[in-house]
């Protein structure tokens, strides 16, 4: 190859590489004033990973801890579209949400600056149920059988302060369970130091529950309620409970006199209708019942809602998110049609947009769980690639010592061959599109000290040739030559391992990969190409052959 | 010209019996360091909560372990991360990890909480919250082993097409024994293994490979030439030749090494350390294990074209007529 070709060559890749790494116009969303506009920036095409420009990445699996789901994959299927709809209406900038495997959804949200909403924007499963509360008192019937299976159990009850202050505050509520103790006197011997006002005392479940203003309402101290709700799931407990019934908690807590109690549901297992004949859904605020979320229902979804509701007239009816119930259950005065609201009880004009958004998109048709959840704040990501790039510098400084210490003016060559090679690297890396980590600018680092490993072979090489008593012209020659088996070998199993990397690293490591290989075509190509190509224009600088190799 | 280490001719292998002694010693003081405690393994594998917190004031490590006590939070480790102001805490316990199983955010969460609850609203800000649940840190475990196992094979597989299987052989036992030893570094260095280590330990046996494939390429080379020596004697002088090239890559990459070391912040300094000890490992594996490996394996199955030399006298353990170093300076 001649040498203008070579020239040329050279000339050609740093100008790819210049327009590769070219800052370009890009479309991207961003929020703006609350608002989701299309926007255009200018910006370097490198993509940085979400541990250097910050962000959050989320694994979602389906949740199968409230019962099996049977067709996993066509649910994951269904929820993907889902969540993908959510982040869309969320607003993110470049959101990827995608199926990985057969059963698990990943979505990164790079730069979201309130992590926590987003993941209950995705996770929220929106499932949107209409029961009624229960009004054949099951759970009464239930209790001793309740405290027994606690009792076999080995449950010890719960500390002294909860039998108290249950009194204290009887006079707002009542106490339910006083005459179911005959039974329970003996059997529960611990009460009888524990609890100071109540004769007997009853059992380790119904003391920590009374009874509400509705059929089915319960309450409970918000200290106790972790208590109940493990005590709910417990297996003895579980077989105890009334058939056909279901337990549920409400999703604010109330304050009577100085205590909080949160209060406690027994509904019908039924619903009477579900969430999926939802047409649109909108938050607003109501000055009597603060924001709220009002929802329409598709024409079959009202004729379902109007002839349930007709035959429960008088009831109560529980809205049921997710598993809490929205606000007290109201009574049913007359038939209800197409229209409904939900009252967020005093949460924030946020929570009830938010409720909005994801019933507009829909109800995840299983429950999500995160199994895997990484947020990485952006100032840390900056920190980092603050860090990566001092190191960076400080690599290259050292090595440039080295070289140029070593070698001389062929150090010097080895040197300007090291900067073509960190921009072919990065224009490859932008190129292809590939995602930089912290470690992959670790590794990137790295291999700006494994770089010049070529150029170190093929000048020991000429050295040798040199000291052989070749001239100048034959030893760079032979030098070459003889460099070359080592140099492809080394590499050539330096990038199946990386490729290895590559095929079965996930998210950072995976980065990592993509830079090593990337690195290695780069210092092949300036090491072997580009020094040659150096050594040829020297060599042709001067019509007299050249008599000494700085080397 | 500046030059080092030219034109040596060190008897290198002669003390391979010592050197081998000294490998087997660290890896078995690894060894038996995980068989007396498991090694630490990150919460990419283990599954847990992983913070990373800055505190506007420096905090009090105790103070920050009782707000997590009363949250329920026991037995999470608290480490200064940087700066006295800067910290990680990590749950990892099977017990949190299983609290995780109805949402991989709950523990960090609460911990978030408390810690706003006792340091202020503005006190402590997150910088990071990792949490991974069991099954993704099985599957991890898997994919680094069958990267390692495979990009072996696969190594195998080239080397024996470009090289022979001798050489093939002897080069992927060297690399494993820098697995073993990396592995016991690991543990004596309390580092604990995260993916990022994982990445590191495969750099370092690319790296390591490197090194073993540049002299295996001079013995080849050398073989050609049809000198009247040993293959002993051959290895010798290609370590020699080799030398001036090994001091100065290990120079470059160990000058890269030290900047992440140094300057890359604490999320890589792991990472970096695992391809310090890997500069050195790889070293010596290439010299002392790559070379006696390679000179065994002729003793069992000698080559039967190319070499002349004698097998017997190619065994590292006839070297007894050999002269000890004749270095000349």
């Amino acid at each position: 190859m001649s040498l203008k070709w070579r020239i040329a060559i050279i000339f050609g890749l740093v100008a790819a590489s210049f327009w590769a790494l070219f800052p370009r116009t890009a479309v991207e969303r961003v929020k703006r004033n609350g608002e989701f506009v299309y926007d255009t920036v200018r910006r370097v095409p490198l993509k940085l990973g979400l541990d250097l420009q910050g962000g959050m990445h989320l694994a979602l699996t389906v949740d199968e801890s409230k019962g099996r789901v049977p067709d996993k994959e066509k649910a994951i299927d269904n929820a993907l579209k889902v969540v993908r709809n959510r982040i869309d209406e969320f607003g993110v900038a470049e959101p990827l949400v995608q199926k990985a495997g057969n059963d698990r959804i990943i979505v990164e949200l790079p730069g979201i600056d309130d992590p926590l909403r987003a993941q209950d924007v995705v996770q929220k499963s929106a499932f949107l149920e209409f029961q009624i509360t229960d009004e054949t008192q099951a759970l009464e019937k239930a209790l001793p059988r309740i405290d027994a299976a606690l009792k076999d159990a080995k449950v010890t009850v719960a500390s002294a302060t909860t039998a108290t202050t249950a009194d204290t505050n009887k006079a707002g509520l009542q106490s339910l369970f006083t005459a179911d103790t005959s039974k329970k006197a003996d059997s529960t011997k611990k009460d009888s130091t524990a609890a100071t006002g109540t004769a007997g005392g009853p059992g380790a479940f119904s003391k920590l529950i009374q009874q509400g203003q509705m059929p089915g309402e319960y309450y409970v101290a918000q200290t106790d309620v972790g208590t109940v709700t493990q005590y709910l799931a417990l297996p003895q407990v579980v077989a105890v409970l009334p058939p056909g019934k279901v337990v549920r908690w409400s999703s604010d807590t109330v304050s009577l006199g100085n205590r909080v109690y949160r209060r406690m549901y027994v509904l019908d297992a039924r619903p009477i209708i579900t969430g999926e004949y939802l047409t649109d859904a909108k938050p607003n605020s109501s000055p009597t019942e603060g924001n709220i979320v009002e929802f329409t229902m598709n024409n079959e979804g009202a004729r379902r809602f109007r002839t349930e509701t007709g035959r429960h007239v008088k009831d109560f009816m529980a809205i049921v998110l997710d598993q809490r119930v929205m606000g007290q259950p109201p009574v049913i005065q007359n038939a209800i049609g197409a229209r409904g609201q939900i009252t967020m009880g005093g949460k924030d004009l946020q929570a009830a947009q938010d409720l909005a958004l994801v019933l507009r998109a829909g109800s995840l048709p299983v429950p999500l769980k995160v199994e895997d959840l990484t947020q990485i704040g952006a100032s840390l990501g900056k920190d980092s690639i603050h860090k990566g790039i001092t190191a960076g510098i400080i690599a290259v400084a050292l090595v440039v010592v080295i070289m140029l210490g070593y070698y001389r003016f062929s150090g010097a060559l080895a040197v300007a061959a090291l900067a073509l090679y960190i921009l072919y690297t990065l224009a490859a890396l932008a190129g292809f599109g590939a995602v930089l980590t912290l470690p992959g600018l670790a590794g990137f680092v790295l291999s700006i000290g494994i770089a010049v490993d070529a150029n170190v072979l093929i000048f020991e090489r000429i050295r040798e040739e040199l000291a052989h008593g070749k001239t100048v012209r034959t030893a760079i020659d032979e030098g070459f030559r003889h460099a070359m088996s080592a140099i492809v070998d080394s590499n050539v199993s330096t990038a199946l391992t990386a490729a290895v990397l590559y095929q079965y690293g996930t998210g950072p490591v995976r980065g990592f990969a993509v830079t090593l290989l990337a690195g290695i075509a780069a210092s092949m190509i300036t090491a072997i190409f580009v020094v040659r190509t150096f050594y040829m224009i020297w060599l042709n600088r001067s019509r007299e052959a050249q008599t000494s190799l700085s080397i | 010209m500046l030059r080092i280490l030219h034109d040596t001719n060190y008897d290198f292998i002669r003390w391979w019996k010592v050197m081998a002694g000294i490998t087997i010693a660290f890896i078995l003081l690894g060894l038996g360091s995980l068989a007396i405690k498991p090694p630490n393994y990150s919460i990419e594998f283990t599954g847990g909560t992983l913070m990373q917190l800055t505190f506007t004031q420096p905090p009090d490590v105790g103070e920050i372990r009782s707000a997590l006590d009363d949250a329920g939070i026991h037995g999470a480790e608290i480490q200064q991360f940087g700066t006295n102001r800067d910290f990680t805490v990590r749950a990892q316990d099977p017990a949190q990890v299983a609290a995780q199983a109805s949402g991989a955010g709950n523990i960090a969460n609460v911990i978030e909480g408390v810690l706003k609850k006792k340091f202020g609203e503005n006190g402590v800000k997150v910088g990071r919250r990792e949490a991974v649940g069991p099954r993704v840190g099985q599957e991890l475990k898997r994919g680094a082993i069958i990267a390692i196992l495979l990009s072996f094979l696969i190594t195998l597989v080239y080397l024996s097409i470009r090289f022979e299987w001798r050489f093939a052989a002897a080069a992927v036992i060297a690399t494993s024994h820098d697995v073993f030893t990396t592995i016991a570094f690991l543990k004596l260095m309390h580092l604990e293994i995260s993916l990022t280590v994982v990445a590191g330990l495969l750099t370092v046996l690319g790296y390591s490979l490197n090194d073993t494939i540049i002299i295996f390429d001079r013995v080849r080379e050398n073989l050609r030439k049809g000198r009247k020596e040993t293959l002993y004697e051959t290895l010798n002088r290609s370590i020699n030749e080799t030398l001036p090239r090994s001091v100065l890559t290990h120079a470059t990459t160990f000058a890269a090494t030290l900047a992440l070391l140094l300057f890359a912040g604490e999320v890589i300094r792991p990472f970096a350390w695992v391809m310090a000890f890997g500069i050195v490992t790889g070293t010596f594996s290439s010299i002392y294990v790559a070379a006696p490996v390679l000179l065994w394996i002729e003793r069992k199955w000698p080559r039967k074209t190319g070499m002349r030399q004698s097998s017997s006298t190619a065994t590292p353990t006839s070297r007894t007529r050999r002269s000890p170093a004749t270095a000349t300076r």
